[in-house]
């Protein structure tokens, strides 16, 4: 018991998930493809635009081999135009919608190639735009600009999901469509704990609403007899 | 209710609970600081909760009354309603009782007062909100914040713990990723 671990992943865990989106980089030098587990990659030819791994471009990156191209959605147009769309409505921008043919797996979208949408917040923004301002803010423009919105937009989520907590109750929900997997991750250890507690505080009663209900149930199925019986005992 | 070695759950219960005698009990007096006496019918003890309950569902013969009637703990009287209803967050619960929502909930589940778990249910949402607030202010803690932090409850203090550590997994995380690179 008292290894338990946390349920969900932490942050770290996110973000090694988050390295396997693809982004487009610019290579610097030849690399021929890379036959790995994961499959292989594709060469790398200089001025030509190529997809690759994020943990694979940030090292290449690092290493001053690649520049990396940054999604179209992680310019400071776009994070402004999100963020006036999340300020106005109280749900959260609703994640890009992606070509059909796609598979669906989250790592595996090109939701932060350079042919991505611009106007919606992939699953793995927050992680994905930090680890990009980190690594390659020389690659990105006004990469301040982008900073400042980027926290601002964290914020403005972060102050949603707390809000949502206010409305949970017995049958209703928080509608959470649009939450990156970060935000999850930062957040599911309160919102699990509000939910367990207002469980654990309303189980009197809901149990007497079950009673009531099955009570209810039973009445409709025998309740011609029922009547004639309560008629007898007056 | 809960696990056995759960110490919360043993704390719980060990809430005491005004009750009620309906009949004479001989030499039980030790139970009222009256070693050697006797309970006379309607005296009022404070009882543990694991014992009251017990005590409220016996009866002695099928046509018999229980053998103790139960009243509302002190912590969830009509003045404390009140003042949970007017600000939950001026409360503080955890003078009232150190596990304040469960030892409610337990009452609770005995009287089937459904206002009640209305209003204990908006209180605990109002003060998780202000909970999460505190939480996420890395000097939280220490501030403004301090006298409402003392007052949580225990399950309170859990969901603190719980906000408190994730967001400061995720400053450890974005710290380390400016450390790498």
């Amino acid at each position: 018991m008292a290894l338990l671990l946390p349920p969900g992943l932490t942050p770290s865990e996110t973000a090694f998930l988050c390295e396997m989106e693809m982004v487009t980089v610019i290579p610097r030098q030849r690399l021929e493809g890379l036959n790995l587990l994961g499959g292989p990659t594709p060469p790398l030819n200089p001025p030509y635009r190529t997809p690759l791994p994020l943990w694979l471009a940030l090292l290449l990156k690092r290493q001053r081999r690649a520049n990396i191209l940054p999604p179209p959605w992680l310019s400071p147009h776009s994070l402004t135009a999100i963020l006036d769309l999340e300020k106005s409505s109280p749900s959260f921008s609703p994640l890009p919608t992606l070509p059909a043919h796609t598979t669906t797996s989250p790592p595996f979208l090109p939701s932060a190639t350079a042919d991505a949408p611009p106007d919606a917040l992939p699953y793995h923004w927050l992680e994905l735009g930090e680890m990009l301002l980190e690594a390659a803010s020389d690659d990105i423009a006004e990469p301040d600009t982008v900073r400042r919105l980027m926290r601002d937009l964290r914020e403005v989520r972060m102050a949603k999901m707390r809000a949502g907590v206010g409305v949970l109750e017995g049958g209703q929900e928080v509608n959470m469509n649009g939450v990156g997997g970060m935000e999850v991750a930062e957040g599911r250890a309160f919102i699990l704990g509000v939910v367990d507690g207002l469980r654990k505080i309303g189980a009197s009663k809901e149990m007497s609403r079950r009673e009531r209900e099955a009570e209810e149930r039973e009445n409709g199925i025998m309740g011609g007899e029922e009547d004639e019986e309560d008629d007898m005992d007056m | 209710m809960g696990s056995y070695y759960n110490i919360d759950a043993i704390l719980t219960d060990a809430q005491k609970v005004p009750c009620t005698f309906t009949l004479d009990l001989p030499s039980m007096g030790y139970l009222d600081d009256n070693a050697g006496g006797d309970i006379k019918a309607q005296t009022s003890i404070s009882l543990p909760l694991w014992l009251s309950t017990l005590l409220a569902v016996q009866r002695l013969g099928p046509s018999q009354a229980p053998l103790c009637t139960l009243d509302l703990p002190s912590s969830i009287s009509p003045r404390v309603l009140n003042a949970l209803k007017a600000d939950p967050r001026t409360v503080d619960l955890r003078s009232l009782a150190g596990n304040f929502y469960e030892g409610a909930a337990r009452c609770l589940e005995l009287f089937e007062e459904e206002e009640i778990v209305d209003i204990l249910c908006e209180s605990f949402k109002k003060r998780a909100a202000d909970i999460a607030d505190h939480a996420h202010n890395p000097r939280g803690a220490l501030g403004e914040g301090a006298d409402f932090l003392r007052g949580l409850d225990e399950m309170e203090r859990q969901l603190f713990r719980a906000a408190h550590e994730s967001s400061k997994a995720m400053r450890a995380w974005m710290g380390e990723m400016k450390k790498k690179s």
